[in-house]
């Protein structure tokens, strides 16, 4: 470990011994909106290797001996800038760009690394920049960012009527969604039919299957970075689109002209019309909507300092006729700083605040109740970037988070049969120290890798019980307030590289741990908003995962079309799974209802993109296995995890006939989830029971569906652009099940049979976007 | 464009047959009954083969009486001279097929169900009757509650209300007992009977509560009913302190 750390230090020494070099720094920037660019590629020209990636802000940093350079940038969706240099001594040149017309084909620059899927040493990632997320399929009346990552391989969705997806087998709590670096809890609204980002006010969004380098962490399976546009800084512009479903606005404009500017996105949805359209009674007395808010806004106080606050909040609200009802939402706050120490150090400070709450009300006649949860989070993030030169690059900081967890209140009105009950607070927290180190020793090699010490300590006040494994406590201690109960110290080391064959093709390999201390217990067969998350404690230990990824990644035809074939095998351990009938809610011991164990998941994730041209789109194929061991359940034998699905198959193309009118199609296939059914029966209690034997030893029916969208493009002044989007969710109106039961047969009692639910067949959906 | 429900054929695998035992002693006046049976396919009728020739026996540890049942009906086992007394444990002993089964309930002390009374509710577009009961919950005492509903003298069996005082210890319980639909009409004679268990007996209904009454948002991964009975077998042996009252649905 010493020896790491100590190599660590002699890197800038080694650094500095070399020829005398000057730094050319700045910021990628849109010309027309001032929108800083993410994953821009600058380079000079006359010096092979010398590439550097416009980080998260923008930022870029290059270095060179003294000389006349070609600086050159270029970004997909936009035209390549060409800046003429002269290096005498460190240079501040900032960049803009120009967005290319929609109906130019990009066939120029030969210095474009459109390679960047085959050179970057990360494997396992995918990303959607600005321009990407402007042409994906419309899905249920809407582009939608999550929904769109769902159709890239190792990326699977919850299924209808579920919130959540799933990355190479783990569970829907194992991924970290980030909005502008606060953590969201629960990304989806309408249990899963809209994710919880309006997708006009998104510029980035970059999904890490497992590899992910060492400044994340927290969860095991997967980290979603999204990154929030800043607003337009030159000019004000309304946008927005009304829908049958949904409808969403837009505005954003400067605070002070080429120094600041904010944003605002709101979206609200009311399906509960439909609802009321429905002639089943069980249905339209119901009621199901969602908002959403995104505000930001941001100042560059000089070329060295800019701050930026932003915030997001979201609700849902489902209810069934007067009795019953459920509300949920996200709430986030974010306050950041960047700092450019000079022209090669980059630091960036964020205070955050993140607040995940639902309640459920039961009202019937004199018992109204209400189950409250919620999770509280106060966070500090300082992170650092050393651009040393162009073959090494430094990447390090530190993150601290308060949690709070409230994990049931249970208020019950005077008159009620139910006493109200406040089952105690839960406090934590995590810590984390983080160093790695993107190296290119040689051209065809590139290295990311690093290490995360993490310390998640649990803290009072409160009284801590140790149950043994029956779930009887055997030991009760209690500590007072701020006093530590217990730390859980990790090492996570991540690793990853590429090797590039040639021009067009490279080789990846990584290796990861990752630790996760915040579990999500969900006694339902289907993942859903009331679901409870809990903190390690001294019965619950961290989640911990090791994957390893192998990755073959090809382009063709001058980068038009890209190939990638990756396997991977990920080892869990600490799993959790909960006793036959836990009560979960409002119980203060619920940690006496739980059971551990260990996992594994591996899998062939292939994929195919066309990337230009007329028609774009991908082939997404992943052939994956994932199971569970859990002492106390299925005999301890190993058993597929609900989520395991053997084939999983995306089809997706867009299609631009001319300047009008757009079209795209989406075709998914997957096996159906692993499930438990019944192999026999019998009768107890007058009633016909079903005798299980093995835990998920069935398959739900095989999943398809195809959806169809097309974009008309409306009248187009130089004030007003407009369009008009038609889509149809299922086009061939395929029954998937959503459930299946089994019961006796209405029409002959001696019988028994299964009975299908599905949800939702063909839904047409028109949306009219503005803007202006 | 909602959603919709069909029947569909799966394929489920066979099993061999287990054994189910339901036995049930209460506080009312003997005889009680012990009932075994075994399980079938899913794909066979609904006719469940009777166990006959076991040796059953039911000891009350407490007063220290053993009662050996008799066979009166194939598959049903009936007492002779043990009572349900609330505050005493009852041991079951079964021998069976060459397999022993074992089980033991303690009858909680009476909580006596005061009457049976009706809500109205107008949800799903609909006016539906739910029976209510109302009944004090003694405070500071762990209680377990099971009842069961007879409309016009037939039993409803489609569902299971098990119900604790985890949430609502020492209070005066006026709770309505929903059901998916309409079953009560006015002018029905709903009886419901109350029964007071002890805990592993709550665990069983409870679990098959999960099990059956098939609320799709809370449904958890589908398990066999916690049992109190030893030796794999499936079903349950309770020892529960009874009252029923019945009203008009008006």
């Amino acid at each position: 470990m010493q020896r790491i750390l100590l190599a660590f230090l002699l890197i800038p020494a080694l650094a500095a011994t070399a020829q005398q070099k000057h730094t050319i720094s700045g910021t990628v920037r849109d010309k027309n909106s001032g929108e800083v660019l993410i994953g821009a590629t600058v380079s000079i020209m006359e010096l092979s290797r010398s590439g550097s990636i416009s980080n998260s802000y923008g930022f870029y940093s290059i270095s060179a001996p003294a000389g006349n350079y070609t600086l050159i940038t270029s970004f997909s969706g936009y035209r390549s800038d060409t800046m003429i240099i002269s290096l005498n001594k460190d240079l501040l040149r900032p960049v803009q760009l120009l967005q290319t017309n929609s109906e130019l084909q990009d066939i120029v620059v030969s210095t474009t690394k459109k390679n960047a899927n085959v050179t970057n040493p990360v494997a396992g990632v995918q990303k959607l920049s600005v321009s990407e997320i402007k042409s994906i399929p419309v899905i249920f009346g809407e582009r939608d960012v999550l929904k769109t990552i769902q159709l890239l391989p190792g990326i699977k969705s919850a299924g209808e009527g579920n919130s959540g997806f799933y990355v190479r087998g783990g569970g829907a709590d194992q991924n970290l969604v980030l909005l502008d670096e606060a953590t969201v809890y629960n990304a989806s609204h309408l249990l899963g039919f809209f994710s919880a980002f309006n997708s006009d006010a998104i510029k980035d969004l970059t999904v890490y299957k497992g590899a992910m380098p060492a400044e994340y962490g927290g969860r095991l399976s997967s980290v979603v970075d999204i990154k929030m546009n800043d607003g337009n800084n030159q000019s004000y512009h309304v946008s927005g689109g009304i829908g049958l479903i949904a409808s969403r606005i837009n505005i954003e404009g400067p605070i002070v002209k080429n120094r600041g500017s904010f944003i605002i996105s709101a979206r609200r949805t009311y399906a509960d019309v439909f609802l009321k359209l429905s002639p089943d009674s069980s249905i339209n007395s119901n009621s199901l909507y969602f908002y959403d808010l995104n505000a930001k806004a941001n100042y560059k106080i000089d070329d060295k300092n800019r701050v930026y606050l932003s915030g997001y909040f979201g609700h849902d609200n489902f209810g069934l006729g007067t009795t019953f009802g459920i509300g949920y939402g996200n709430s986030t706050g974010t306050a950041r700083w960047n700092h450019i120490f000079n022209s090669r150090l980059f630091s960036n400070t964020s205070l955050i605040y993140s607040n995940y709450n639902y309640d459920i009300k039961i009202n019937s006649g004199n018992n109204d109740i209400i189950i409250k949860s919620s999770i509280k989070d106060w966070a500090l993030k300082e992170d650092l970037q050393y651009y040393i030169n162009n073959n090494n690059k430094i990447n390090f900081g530190f993150n601290t988070i308060y949690h709070t967890f409230a994990p049931g209140i249970l208020d019950a009105s005077d008159s009620s049969s139910f006493n109200s009950i406040k089952v105690p607070n839960k406090y934590a927290l995590e810590n984390a120290v983080y160093v790695s180190h993107e190296y290119t020793p040689f051209d065809a090699l590139k290295l990311d890798y690093g290490f995360r010490f993490s310390a998640f300590s649990v803290v009072g006040p409160g009284n801590f019980y140790t149950y043994d494994s029956a779930g009887t406590a055997i030991d009760t201690a209690t500590y007072k307030s701020g006093q530590f109960v217990k730390t859980y110290f990790n090492v996570e080391p991540r690793f990853s590289a590429s090797y590039q064959l040639n021009k067009t093709s490279s080789l990846k390999a990584s290796y990861t741990r990752n630790v996760q201390n915040l579990h999500l217990l969900s006694n339902s067969a289907s993942s859903s908003p009331t679901d409870i998350w809990i903190p390690s404690s001294l019965n619950v230990k961290p989640e911990i995962a090791d994957q390893v990824s192998l990755g073959y990644y090809r382009n063709f035809k001058d980068n038009q079309y890209e190939f990638s074939a990756e396997t991977y095998y990920k080892k869990l351990q600490n799993q959790i799974d909960y006793k036959n009938g836990a009560q979960l809610n409002v119980n203060e011991n619920v940690e006496s209802e739980l059971l551990y164990g260990i996992g594994r998941a591996y899998g062939l994730e292939l994929y195919l993109g066309k990337k230009y041209g007329r028609l774009t789109g991908w082939l997404s194929y992943t052939l994956s296995r994932t199971e569970r061991k859990i002492n106390g359940i299925n005999n301890d034998n190993w058993y597929a995890a609900k989520q395991d699905q053997t084939h999983n198959i995306a089809v997706v193309g867009i299609y631009k006939l001319n300047k009008k009118w757009t079209f795209s199609a989406n075709w998914v296939y997957n096996t159906g989830n692993a499930v438990t059914f019944p192999s026999g029966k019998y009768e107890v209690n007058g009633q016909t029971t079903f005798y299980y034997t093995e835990r998920n030893g069935y398959r739900m029916p095989a999943y398809h569906r195809l959806d169809i969208g097309a974009t008309m493009v409306g009248k187009k002044t130089a004030k007003w652009e407009s369009d008009w989007t038609f889509s149809i969710y299922n086009v061939y109106g395929r029954e998937n099940a959503y459930s299946i039961r089994f019961q006796n047969d209405p029409n002959d009692p001696s019988k028994t049979q299964a009975v299908q639910t599905a949800l939702f067949r063909w839904v047409p959906s028109v949306t009219y976007d503005f803007k202006f | 464009m909602y959603s919709c429900t069909k029947v569909i054929q799966v394929n489920l695998n066979d099993s061999s047959p287990q054994t189910v035992i339901e036995g049930n002693i209460t506080d009312s006046a003997g005889p009680y009954t012990v009932q075994i049976t075994r399980t079938v396919n899913f794909s066979d009728a609904n006719v469940f083969p009777a166990v006959s020739g076991a040796l059953v026996s039911i000891t009350d540890t407490t007063a220290a009486i053993v009662d050996t049942l008799a066979e009166t009906s194939p598959g049903i086992y009936t007492t002779h001279i043990i009572q349900g007394v609330p505050g005493h444990t009852y041991h079951l002993y079964i021998s069976a097929s060459g397999k022993i089964y074992t089980a033991s309930s303690t009858m909680p002390m009476s909580v006596p169900l005061d009457s049976v009374t009706f809500r109205h509710e107008d949800n799903f577009g609909k006016k539906t009757i739910f029976g209510v009961v109302n009944f004090q919950d003694p405070i500071h005492v762990p209680n377990q509650y099971n009842f069961t509903e007879y409309i016009n003298g037939k039993r409803l069996n489609k569902f299971v209300f098990a119900f604790d005082d985890q949430f609502v210890d020492g209070k005066y319980n006026s709770q309505a007992l929903f059901t998916d639909s309409a079953y009560i009409k006015v002018g029905d004679t709903l009886a419901i009977k109350m029964d007071c268990i002890d805990k592993p007996v709550y665990n069983f209904f409870k679990t098959l509560q999960n099990a059956t009454n098939g609320n799709n948002f809370q449904s958890a991964s589908p398990a066999n009913p916690l049992t109190n009975i030893s030796n794999n077998a499936l079903g349950y042996f309770s020892a529960a302190a009874t009252s029923t009252k019945q009203g008009v649905a008006n």
